[in-house]
């Protein structure tokens, strides 16, 4: 199944794009797809099937999700974020 | 004494004395320094009770034992007063070599009381103390005040200043050192009700350490932590890159908290401000991440090019808060707080706030009109100077609502009287509760809540109770950081956050601290600042947050509700969890209120 995925801060900086489409049915398959596309986001952002600490995942900008299981639906775009705060 | 000098400075300004003031290892040990100490400092003095901004009030300039260490992001003081703008507890902190040369004077705090009779400013070189005239620097900005200082003193001396904003009492001025600012709360408007427009600092006296040769391992150990992938995103982006993020989940405040996402939102991100400006980068001093990100403005009035950190809460605040979309205007308006002496949370708040009012007809300012740039850079100029609106301005919004009555109260975006940061409470409810709760109002830096909702232990729209140990958690956390003091930018890269903190004073002062005494100090620290206001005149009913959040709902997000019950059921939960009583009081601090509010 192939879902929308968005990107932003360093993972957009890292893929070099703000939004593309991967292959999966959960969060972890998401991730291997990407990580095998994208080298640099994978060495910054995603270790195997899980986001590296600092990064999250969110599905529709509306529920965090980080357990590799998690179902990924077609209809609902995957964001991928890193999240600063303060200043 | 390893780590502290074991005294402070007293400095009373009416009488151009000093006294050196000695600290026992008892207190220092309970309060470590910074925000801890600096509270326990206030409470000894007694000023709870007094008007902020009247000469028996104490304005305190707190170092920490790891100022002066190498390790990373160290070099930080805290600024603790009673804040003008919420008559409550305020502690600001701020990155320089000001902390590192402050505690070179060989004190572990400065503290001002009473006020000079004519503009001055305060020279402390070592043991020696010189308070002199000033009348040339009054109506000077920032850099201005410091570069006319250096030249006067000399390179070696560090010096804090107020700008126009602090001389003139606004209510949310800051206090500036080479382009950092002690920002929120007004200590700004503190130090100017003195008549002091600079303290300028210097001294040779180094605090010895415990076991200098495992504290150095140990720094390089986090310094190299601090390059990893969980602080990528401040090096690289900012905190700006916050804006888009915010506005996808549609927590972004735009048009004062009218709608949670921003239309122009993608021609201010820095995304986009980087492909059409020079941005560099840099750090405070004594820091490796480096998260600072300059942009250049255009042609200065000295021809050289202008340039203008740039943070997610300045941009937010002078950027969609206001609804302006135009990237000059944002950085302009930010360089414009940073000289005069802005808090740019409450400058943007605040217009925001008298925008919806001027567009409502409720306040008299026709010119003043979400989306105008022009209308924004007018309005903080005004607050600098005094002039048209900028009196009314300067209250802060709070007050400015009380003034203008008409229900306006309900859309001022405040607590306790401090401007909400940029995260829509009604979005992110977890901290929503940190706010509501938050002991120097509405603030993001002592509590870390928005962490909790950026996760997946709660539902971050529709957050219960049991989300309340998790705000205390965060809260906690700050308040070990802001007093040891490390910035908040390496939270990430502790595994066992408490233990590893322990382990830096450890090293530091040689004392036996361990993880489990630094989460008691925590809590310690948290009571102390709420005895504070309660000795000011806290009463629960400021606990909360303006109507808007609690009876509307955002346009883009209708499912992003917080009714008042449920928000007073986590707050409830929240007292209960930190031992206090449901209404928040601690055990043996009910009926201790002062007469002040």
């Amino acid at each position: 199944m192939r879902v929308e995925v968005e990107f932003f801060g360093i993972p957009r900086a890292r893929a070099g794009v703000a939004t593309t489409t991967a292959e999966g049915s959960c969060l972890g398959e998401v991730l291997s797809d990407l990580a095998a596309r994208y080298p640099d986001l994978a060495k910054t952002c995603i270790d195997g099937q899980q986001l590296r600490p600092g990064y999250t995942a969110n599905l529709g900008g509306q529920k965090f999700i980080t357990d590799p299981q998690t179902p990924i639906t077609k209809s609902t775009p995957l964001l991928l974020l890193s999240l600063d705060a303060g200043g | 004494m390893l780590g502290y000098h074991g005294k402070y400075l007293r400095v009373d300004l009416t009488t151009q004395q000093a006294t050196q003031v000695a600290l026992d290892e008892q207190t220092l040990r309970a309060f470590v320094g910074g925000s801890g100490l600096g509270v326990r400092l206030l409470l000894d003095e007694g000023t709870a009770e007094v008007d902020p901004l009247s000469p028996a009030a104490v304005i305190a300039f707190v170092f920490s034992p790891l100022v002066g260490s190498p390790l990373t992001t160290s070099a930080k003081f805290a600024v603790v007063s009673k804040s003008p703008l919420t008559n409550r507890i305020n502690d600001s902190l701020a990155s320089s070599r000001f902390a590192i040369s402050g505690k070179m004077t060989g004190h572990d705090a400065i503290l001002l009381v009473g006020r000079a009779n004519e503009p001055s400013i305060v020279v402390i070189d070592g043991q020696d103390l010189c308070i002199q005239p000033a009348h040339e620097l009054w109506g000077l900005t920032n850099s201005e005040t410091q570069e006319r200082l250096r030249k006067q003193l000399g390179e070696d001396f560090q010096i804090a200043t107020i700008g126009p904003a602090g001389q003139r009492q606004v209510h949310y001025a800051t206090i500036s050192h080479d382009g950092r600012h002690a920002g929120r709360g007004g200590s700004g408007a503190v130090l100017g009700s003195k008549n002091i427009k600079a303290i300028a600092v210097r001294g040779c006296q180094r605090s010895e350490w415990a076991e200098p040769e495992a504290l150095f391992k140990l720094a390089k150990e986090l310094s190299n932590k601090s390059f990893g992938p969980a602080t990528a995103k401040y090096r690289e982006l900012g905190t700006a890159s916050n804006l888009l993020v915010f506005n996808r989940l549609n927590v972004l405040p735009t048009r004062n908290f009218q709608q949670g996402s921003f239309a122009g939102a993608a021609t201010i991100a820095p995304e986009q401000l980087s492909v059409n400006r020079e941005r560099m980068r840099a750090s405070c001093a004594a820091c490796t991440i480096g998260c600072e990100h300059i942009y250049s403005i255009g042609e200065g009035r000295d021809g050289k090019t202008d340039k203008v950190r740039l943070e997610y809460e300045n941009l937010f605040a002078l950027g969609p808060l206001c609804g302006i979309d135009d990237p000059q205007t944002v950085l302009a308006a930010s360089k414009l707080c940073d000289e005069q002496g802005l808090d740019t949370i409450s400058a943007g708040g605040t217009i925001a706030f008298a925008m919806e009012c001027a567009e409502r007809r409720i306040l008299d300012a026709p010119w003043l009109r979400f989306g105008e740039g022009a209308a924004l850079l007018r309005g903080l100029t005004e607050i600098a100077s005094g002039k048209g609106l900028g009196p009314q301005l300067a209250l802060g919004s709070r007050r400015l609502a009380l003034k203008l009555g008409q229900d306006t109260i309900h859309f001022a975006p405040q607590v306790k009287g401090l401007e909400i940061p940029g995260y829509d409470p009604r979005g992110l409810q977890t901290m929503a509760l940190g706010f509501a709760v938050g002991l120097r109002g509405a603030d993001h830096n002592r509590s870390g809540a928005y962490e909790v909702d950026f996760s997946d232990a709660v539902d971050r729209r529709q957050v219960e109770p049991e989300a309340a140990g998790l705000a205390v958690e965060t809260e906690d956390k700050a308040a070990i950081m802001d007093s040891l003091i490390l910035c908040k930018f390496l939270r990430g890269v502790f595994v066992d956050y408490y233990a590893e903190a322990a382990e830096m004073l450890r090293l530091v002062t040689g004392w036996d601290t361990t993880a489990t005494e630094l989460r008691a100090t925590a809590q310690r620290i948290v009571t102390a600042k709420k005895e504070f206001n309660i000795r000011a005149g806290w009463t629960p009913a400021e606990d909360t947050l303006p109507q808007r959040m609690l009876h509307t709902t955002l346009p883009e997000d209708t499912r992003a509700q917080l009714s008042p019950e449920r928000l007073q059921a986590l707050i409830q939960a929240y007292n209960l969890a930190r031992g206090w009583s449901a209404d928040g009081y601690p055990p043996g601090l009910a009926g201790m209120g002062g007469s002040g509010s």
